[in-house]
């Protein structure tokens, strides 16, 4: 089963100023204090298709925490890896196409994947979802005039607990099957649909927070820009890396 | 200045980042889209991120993810 939820919402700051705040959201928790749980963001992957001019970037987050201690609970150490291990690594792909005005990215978990998979979906866009369809030259136009931003977000949630797949990796890394019996079966739909009900019941606060998150960095750059946005959080950070 | 899940790597992912977010802002966003700019910053950043990726499993995981894509759904990153 999968579990999805989506929800649609516009920035009042225009298309390429959105997508800037969506690759500096976890730069610093100076810029974003909703990203203070984001440890670490490393990029494995950019480039521009020469033909269509779109930019293809993929990014790797460590966020602390971000399967619900809900969740947590219900699982055998084993699967979770015991308290101290509550990191996960979020894969991050994204695509911007700065002439059609639009962006689409792609986040999802790469470790706890046997428990629970969570896939966040945006699409970011110049132009409204009802203006989508009309013709590029006049999609155009209302574009350079456009200080909004829309963007719909989806998430999917997935539980694959029990299944042959998940017994297969947890055996490669536990090297022991019995610990899983209690799950298969009959018992394993019903957990699974657990799982995704606790987790899709966290989506709103998570929306939230990262909506809030992204606002505040187009505060900022909205009224610095983002030279003088970077070179202030270096110089608070005694770094000279915009100095030069 | 968010930090690589290297520390070794901090100062090449450091350079990196300034050089792709100034490329981007003023680059890119304006419809100039030559991306070589960064190409030098980026290789040495890679060299030591893959083997940090490498010592920590997390290459393994990503092969797994993109078998799992295979499998699954990604219709939304398709292209237009």
């Amino acid at each position: 089963m999968v579990l999805t939820h989506t929800t649609n919402h516009s920035y009042t700051h225009p298309f390429p100023t959105v997508t800037l705040a969506f690759f500096l959201r976890y730069y610093s928790p100076q810029l974003n204090p909703f990203s203070a749980h984001v440890l670490s963001t490393d990029t494995i992957d950019s480039h521009v298709d020469p033909e269509t001019g779109r930019l293809y970037t993929t990014r790797i987050h460590l966020k602390r925490s971000r399967m619900p201690s809900a969740i947590i609970k219900l699982l055998p150490a084993s699967v979770t890896g015991g308290a101290g291990e509550k990191s996960s690594y979020v894969l991050e792909n994204s695509i911007v196409d700065i002439k059609e005005g639009w962006m689409k990215t792609e986040s999802r978990n790469l470790n706890f994947t046997g428990v629970l998979s969570v896939t966040e979906s945006q699409h970011y866009s110049a132009t409204p979802p009802d203006q989508a369809d009309v013709s590029t030259l006049s999609s155009a136009v209302s574009r350079s005039t456009s200080a909004n931003t829309w963007v719909s977000t989806t998430f999917s949630y997935r539980s694959s607990l029990g299944s042959r797949k998940t017994d297969k990796a947890v055996n490669n890394e536990e090297n022991s099957r019995g610990r899983f019996g209690w799950i298969s079966g009959w018992g394993a739909k019903r957990i699974q649909s657990s799982i995704e009900s606790i987790a899709s019941n966290k989506t709103d606060d998570q929306i939230i927070k990262s909506r809030d998150g992204m606002k505040m960095v187009l505060e900022r750059l909205r009224s610095n820009g983002v030279v003088a946005v970077l070179r202030e959080l270096n110089r608070r950070e005694g770094k000279s890396a915009f100095e030069a | 200045m968010s930090a690589s899940l290297a520390p070794e790597c901090n100062e090449v992912k450091e350079r990196y980042d300034a050089c792709f977010l100034k490329w981007y802002s003023e680059k890119y966003l304006r419809g100039i889209g030559d991306d070589n700019e960064c190409a030098s910053m980026f290789k040495d950043y890679q060299k030591c991120l893959k083997v940090a990726l490498k010592d920590r499993k997390i290459d393994k995981l990503l092969d797994e993810a993109r078998e799992d894509s295979k499998d699954h759904d990604s219709v939304h990153l398709k292209r237009k």
